[in-house]
């Protein structure tokens, strides 16, 4: 029930921030918010659902973007199975240490497409590109993640805490 | 908590198909095709309720950039007077508005039947890509690589079609060439996007002749922009660089960043 919520509240972000960018002239100010949704269901909700939360995250992501098919939803389930790996290790107390968290997914998303180019076609091709707006990229969503957290933290303690029973 | 290995190995799964998906194998692309127009169409009601009150909140955002000017500029004027400056600065608006549809209706007069306009209702989420949205779908009778133009010069080619919607990949998208021929001059070249403002026109060999201000048009060998549109203008060369080709730097003459309403070319 949860994740449902979370993934649609991530698309209806998506669809606002492809929407507002079409006027507003912020090229290097372009967050990814549907990175802070994967990492806070994976860390605070069961691994199905934040395995469900990637994918659709991954597809809403495409249909509001040129990217190839099927690369944004590879990039999520790498970042699903890395901060998989980190969920015993890392300690998030904070919408800070989030925000931390999110940044360094951001800069993980930009090496995995890399990567994923460069393997599966010899080139990457946009790579100057990819790098010229990895941290302006990281920073800015880090940065949005703060309110996402405590956004989605406001919905839990109003709403939604009954499920945590 | 442990994680169970189902999920896991569902995740692998997924890994594993759509890095098929990505390299483009048949079977796989076809049905994720599908998926992909499904959730497409829902999304495209969305983006369209939502690009209503983009004209309202484009009027605050743009009344709120000329407030700040405004108040550095005449820090010491009163209040009144600024509030009639906020009045005033809808006349220039509306003025720049009834400019742009008379152009593109003009343009459209010129291709009846052949021509539909759009508006712009969102932008790529990921900025190492470059592509825009428009509001007209396969119900207005939209088609892949139908080229998408402005009447300053060409803007892109439609890549993805829904009923409600459509993806224009731009022609600054590093994915996106245009053939285009050198205005007044016998020489044919390509533009590739590079990511950002300015393209490069490729596969010009130093015997060419080239100058910085030659104007570029489509040559329409590449069968999908029309011949003679303008494209950009050479604004760089550099003749230096190794190899039998020059370096070459081309202003766009539309600014993406600021597209409100576009054209696409139905029949060629």
């Amino acid at each position: 029930m949860k994740a449902s919520i979370y993934i649609l509240i991530g698309f209806l972000f998506a669809i606002i921030e492809s929407s507002l960018l079409s006027f507003m002239p912020a090229e290097f100010l372009k967050p990814d918010v549907t990175i802070p949704f994967v990492v806070y269901n994976v860390f605070f909700l069961s691994p199905q659902a934040a395995l469900a939360t990637s994918v659709a995250m991954g597809i809403v992501q495409e249909i509001l973007s040129n990217a190839p098919g099927a690369s944004m939803i590879f990039t999520k389930i790498i970042i699903f199975l890395i901060a998989l790996f980190f969920k015993n290790k890392l300690y998030i107390n904070s919408r800070y240490s989030f925000s931390y968290i999110c940044t360094g997914a951001v800069i993980c998303e930009s090496i995995i497409f890399m990567l994923l180019k460069w393997l599966s076609k010899g080139e990457s091709g946009n790579v100057l590109n990819i790098l010229l707006f990895m941290a302006p990229n990281a920073v800015f969503t880090g940065f949005v993640s703060i309110f996402i957290f405590s956004f989605i933290g406001f919905l839990n303690k109003r709403y939604l805490v009954r499920e945590q029973n | 908590m442990k994680t169970p290995l189902v999920v896991i190995i569902a995740a692998t799964i997924i890994l594993i198909i759509s890095f098929f998906i990505f390299t483009g194998t048949p079977v796989f692309v076809n049905n994720y095709w599908k998926i992909k127009v499904f959730c497409g169409e829902i999304t495209g009601p969305v983006l369209k309720a939502l690009g209503k009150p983009y004209i309202g909140i484009k009027y605050l955002f743009n009344t709120y950039i000329n407030l700040i000017d405004a108040k550095k500029e005449n820090y010491a004027l009163k209040k009144k007077i600024d509030e009639l400056l906020l009045e005033n600065q809808k006349i220039p608006e509306l003025e720049n508005e009834n400019k742009r549809l008379k152009t593109i209706l003009k343009l459209t007069e010129s291709n009846p039947d052949t021509s539909v306009v759009a508006r712009v209702i969102g932008e790529d989420l990921k900025n190492w890509f470059k592509c825009i949205i428009i509001d007209k779908g396969r119900d207005q009778g939209i088609k892949e690589k139908m080229p998408v133009i402005t009447p300053k010069g060409i803007v892109g080619q439609v890549v993805e079609v829904n009923k409600w919607h459509s993806k224009v990949m731009v022609i600054n998208d590093t994915n996106s060439s245009v053939d285009v021929n050198i205005e007044g001059r016998d020489t044919r070249g390509i533009i590739e996007g590079t990511g950002y403002t300015v393209l490069k026109l490729k596969y010009i060999t130093k015997n060419d002749e080239v100058e910085v201000g030659d104007r570029l048009v489509t040559s329409g060998k590449d069968s999908i922009y029309p011949k003679g549109m303008p494209t950009g203008i050479i604004i760089a060369i550099n003749k230096n660089k190794a190899g039998i080709f020059y370096d070459i730097d081309v202003m766009p003459y539309n600014n993406f960043k600021r597209l409100e309403e576009v054209l696409v070319i139905k029949k060629r």
